[in-house]
């Protein structure tokens, strides 16, 4: 899912090719947005776009030749002169009188001339590594390989891939090797397979008449320094020292003949705005509210002893489980520190139990991309691949951090605490000069484990995710300032985080403390569940079977497969009485039915039947599962297949308590589903007692921070 | 020792009266920190000099009645448009066209007079704590027997405003108006240096200065003729001039209004990080 969507979008006709634009938010200035197609398009700023339109109103564009634009395949129609009058379409057609232009290496040398030939429609330009002709000098690789352009090469490597031909016949080679050599940066995996992933939108036929386009009409050195000098225009210039397309000192020449500002990101390759979205995202702010002038803004500032304590709580809206437990833990912290005012930065649906509950959401929580609707999207019949939604979650991560960054600068926050606040966490480590308030991070799992069905590459990718993280800790040991783990050590998953890479249960040991698990709630005593059964409507003579696949709409599969079991089940049981609760995201209508079985959409309390029903059937998922276990309730539960944290880590864990049975999705048949549920129903069972204080515990630990 | 010396120090002579001025880094542009109340003198500005001066060109100078400057005992030399020529005359003493002016308490009395005389030497303007008869309820009153009369018998609090009493017992009023100025807890050392720069004054002139010709305009007469951008600071627990003053200036200046909770009235003493910090950001703005 995008981290936000255009407010707007359409294309204009440009002598028979479609240029495709996209205008979102609507603040002032415009910004517009140019990618350097064709090897790119719109996408690549991804990561900047939902910051930006927060602040701005941002336009971009499919350049010719990719995404959902024509692709020309003459030279003639990639020159200069061909883009800049598509850049001027797009500015007529999306009402943009003026805008700031943002452009990225060759689309800056276009974003020039527009500037030249237009001046009153430029405000001032940012641009990205840029590709400015005749300044600074040109990589070397770009130099030797230009004599061989159009020859036939016999078993080409490296660049010398560089080729016409060979762009045409081997166009995912060569698009393989040239982002491979631009993300310099290690752990760029998921940059690398967009970059790719866009520039496979689009021909190698399209790619090379981009290149020979580009050349087409330039100007000598001289006119171009005289049009570069002659800009009359405020510029910013953003440029990765170790870029190898464009050198750093071609960015450095064109800030010094505009006489602008030069960012220089040292360690930075060519795709600055993809692998370091948060400096370009504030450096961009920075520049344009300098250009604004805007005066500075009234407000109050609190001397340090007046200030009231005050935390910003992060709790992940990916599962319901967190938004109890962590509210749980802050009612805890409120008996430690009675003055501590909690914010909480959260979205639907935690903030639906936070509101219940009484609590104080923080205004800008309306601002986040909804992390749950990703991963409903991400879903697909009983299998969610966890890691790769996390993955592909990416720009709505750096999207929320943007805001949480700016919640924690403007709110005087003593402390932050996350938990599986994914976006604070990574992007701390890799911005640590953002902190600004002590920091909880808390989690339940430690470690991607791969799937077997994803293979090598798969496990290179989770190896990779957790060197990084592994890598961003060591380094910066400062940026958590006390690690929990909800659940105890022998609740780690035992594998290592990759080759060569330490034991998962060691590293933890040492980096974490542990607080055992935390349902947020009191299980009930013998007496307390008879009662509730009574509250809860149900009859002596009956036997309760609960199914629920939680909140999202994953659970479909799960629950018609219970469903078709019904029959057969009650045929075992005639005592049975199924509930089954379809959850907000399905529609209960839309499931068959059965005379006897009751289908809800929602229920009051729902922990209430978990920690009473005789026999539970529910994903794999850890909140769920363990309210069961709290309970000592009998269940079968069936992880999400491809989710590696409910196949490896949570299964781990109730097999540590003794608690449930594991299903196989797949491998089970609605006749099996009811021959498990009936053999489960009733049975005493002897679960591993579940600590009961870990919310106390969490939050001493916490409070020792303030 | 001083955290940074001048890069040059001078007097600037304005009918007979001799003021002395430091000038401290360079850049444009400069910042002239005004003189308040004579009862302290240019190293009230002690915490804001060596950052400001890294940056840009740092003026400051003693009023009249202390520091390096003459010991004044004329009134007249101590109104506000007095004060505004003085000004005018310590930048044309040190060459400088144009400042960003800083001033503080009474000073904001200075510094919108000298805007609204010589508005082209006036860049920006920055009023904290600021000393102006905005409020009806807290209209400043010198002409009253509390003040001109005789000394009172065990005075407290407010009753040592007197200049008679000044005579005896003027460490004693300076403990107290310190006390009162710079009010946050733990402020041992700034209400000390206070009570220093008030001891190089000494009664005779701070009763002059009190005898001045009263500011006596209203809201809308002292910012009619300030157009340069306004940047009001003003602490919440200012018990010299209510943060209200602050408030009702940021208005009538249509300004930009930076409230200091939980400060007192010499927010540049006691939180000086914060005031350099605005002060920075203020200065900036103005330069893009």
């Amino acid at each position: 899912m995008r981290a936000q969507d255009p407010d707007r979008e359409g294309a204009v006709d440009r002598d028979g090719v479609e240029i495709h634009y996209e205008v979102y938010g609507a603040g002032t200035p415009t910004l517009l947005l140019i990618p350097p197609s064709p090897i790119t398009h719109s996408r690549i700023w991804k990561a900047l776009i939902p910051f930006l339109a927060r602040h701005y109103r941002v336009v971009t564009l499919d350049g010719r030749g990719n995404g959902k634009s024509g692709r020309p395949v003459k030279p003639a129609e990639y020159s200069s002169d061909a883009h800049v009058a598509d850049l001027l379409a797009v500015l007529n057609a999306t009402e943009t009188p003026s805008a700031v232009v943002v452009a990225l290496c060759t689309a800056s040398w276009w974003a020039v001339a527009l500037a030249a030939a237009h001046p009153d429609r430029v405000e001032a330009l940012i641009a990205i590594e840029p590709g400015v002709p005749h300044l600074g000098t040109r990589q070397p690789h770009w130099e030797e390989t230009a004599p061989h352009w159009d020859e036939i090469i016999e078993n080409p490597t490296g660049w010398q891939l560089n080729n016409r031909h060979l762009i045409t016949t081997e166009q995912r080679r060569w698009i393989e090797f040239f982002f491979g050599e631009q993300l310099v940066e290690p752990h760029s995996t998921k940059q690398f397979e967009d970059a790719v992933n866009w520039a496979l939108e689009t021909t190698g036929e399209v790619q090379v008449a981009g290149r020979e386009g580009f050349d087409i009409g330039l100007p000598d050195a001289e006119t171009a320094e005289r049009l570069y000098r002659e800009l009359g225009i405020e510029t910013l210039t953003i440029h990765g020292d170790r870029d190898i397309c464009q050198n750093v000192d071609r960015g450095a020449a064109f800030a010094a003949v505009t006489g602008g500002e030069l960012l220089v990101l040292e360690g930075a390759g060519h795709l600055t705005v993809a692998r370091e979205p948060v400096v370009v995202n504030r450096a961009i702010h920075k520049f344009v509210e300098k250009i604004k002038g805007i005066p500075m803004q009234s407000h109050v500032w609190t001397r340090s002893m007046n200030r009231r304590k005050r935390a910003l709580y992060l709790s992940s809206p990916i599962g319901l489980g967190h938004a109890r437990r962590d509210l749980a833990i802050a009612q805890e912290l409120r008996k430690i520190q009675p003055d501590l005012q909690v914010d909480w930065l959260a979205q639907h649906p935690v903030t639906a139990v936070l509101t219940e509950a009484g609590e104080s959401v923080h205004p800008a929580s309306q601002w986040l991309a909804s992390e749950s609707g990703h991963f409903a999207s991400e879903a697909r019949g009983h299998e969610l691949h966890c890691f790769q939604a996390l993955r592909r979650m990416d720009e709505i991560l750096v999207a929320n951090f943007m805001i949480f960054q700016e919640v924690v600068e403007e709110g005087v926050y003593d402390l932050v605490i996350g938990d599986e606040a994914w976006d604070v966490d990574y992007y701390w480590h890799e911005n640590p000069e953002l902190k600004r308030a002590a920091n909880v991070w808390m989690t339940d799992f430690v470690g991607y484990l791969p799937m077997p069905e994803g293979g090598e590459h798969e496990a290179y990718l989770t190896a990779d995710y957790n060197a990084e993280m592994i890598e961003h800790i060591a380094r910066f040991p400062r940026i958590r300032d006390r690690s929990i783990f909800v659940g105890s050590p022998d609740d780690i998953y035992p594998d290592v985080f990759g080759p060569e890479l330490p034991k998962i249960r060691d590293w933890t040991e040492d980096h974490f403390d542990f607080a055992g698990y935390i349902t947020g709630f009191t299980p009930p005593t013998e007496s307390q569940a008879e009662e509730w059964r009574a509250d809860l409507g149900y009859r002596p003579d009956e036997k309760v079977c609960l199914v629920t696949v939680g909140g999202s709409g994953v659970g479909r599969d799960l629950l018609e497969k219970v469903i078709a079991a019904y029959p057969m089940a009650k045929k075992l049981v005639p005592e049975l009485r199924m509930i089954a609760v379809a959850g907000p995201r399905i529609d209960p209508q839309s499931l068959p039915t059965h005379p006897g079985l009751e289908v809800h959409g929602y229920v009051d309390s729902l922990y209430r039947h978990l920690s009473v029903c005789d026999v539970a059937i529910v994903q794999g998922g850890l909140s769920t599962t363990m309210e069961l276990t709290a309970a000592r309730r009998p269940f079968l539960y069936f992880p999400l297949r491809n989710h590696f944290e409910q196949n490896f880590h949570v299964r781990h864990r109730l097999d540590r308590y003794g608690a449930g049975r594991h299903m196989d999705y797949r491998s089970t048949d609605p006749d099996g589903v009811a021959v498990a549920m009936a053999e489960e129903l009733g049975r005493r069972v002897a679960y591993h007692e579940v600590e009961t204080d870990g919310a106390q515990r969490a939050a001493r630990m916490i409070a020792e921070l303030v | 020792m001083r955290a940074v010396d001048p890069g040059r120090a001078g007097y600037a002579e304005r009918d007979g009266v001799r003021l002395g001025f430091e000038i401290f880094g360079e850049g444009d542009p400069t910042i002239l920190l005004l003189p308040a109340w004579t009862i302290v003198h240019s190293r009230f500005w002690k915490m804001q000099v060596p950052y400001l001066a890294r940056r840009n060109r740092v003026i400051t100078y003693d009023g009249p009645g202390n520091g390096r400057s003459d010991r004044v005992t004329d009134p007249d030399r101590y109104s506000a448009d007095s004060y505004a020529a003085d000004a005018a005359a310590v930048l044309d003493a040190c060459g400088v066209d144009r400042a960003v002016v800083v001033g503080l308490s009474l000073g904001a009395q200075h510094a919108t007079r000298l805007a609204t005389h010589d508005p082209s030497r006036v860049l920006g303007l920055v009023l904290i704590g600021a000393a102006l008869p905005l409020l009806a309820d807290e209209v400043e009153d010198d002409s009253n027997e509390a003040v001109f009369g005789p000394a009172p018998d065990d005075p407290h609090g407010w009753d040592k405003y007197n200049i008679a009493y000044w005579q005896d017992h003027y460490e004693d009023f300076v403990e107290f108006f310190f006390d009162e100025a710079i009010s946050e807890p733990h402020s041992t050392k700034p209400q000390e240096d206070a009570v220093g720069w008030a001891l190089e004054a000494g009664p005779a002139v701070l009763g002059a200065s009190v005898r001045r010709l009263p500011f006596n305009l209203t809201g809308e007469e002292i910012f009619a003729g300030v157009k340069c951008p306004t940047l009001v600071i003003h602490g919440t627990r200012d018990r010299i001039h209510s943060h209200r003053v602050g408030v009702e200036a940021a208005r009538l200046a249509g300004s930009t209004l930076v409230s200091l909770d939980g400060s007192g009235h010499l927010p540049n003493v006691r939180d000086p990080v914060r005031v350099n910090l605005l002060l920075r950001d203020f200065v900036d703005r103005l330069g893009s």
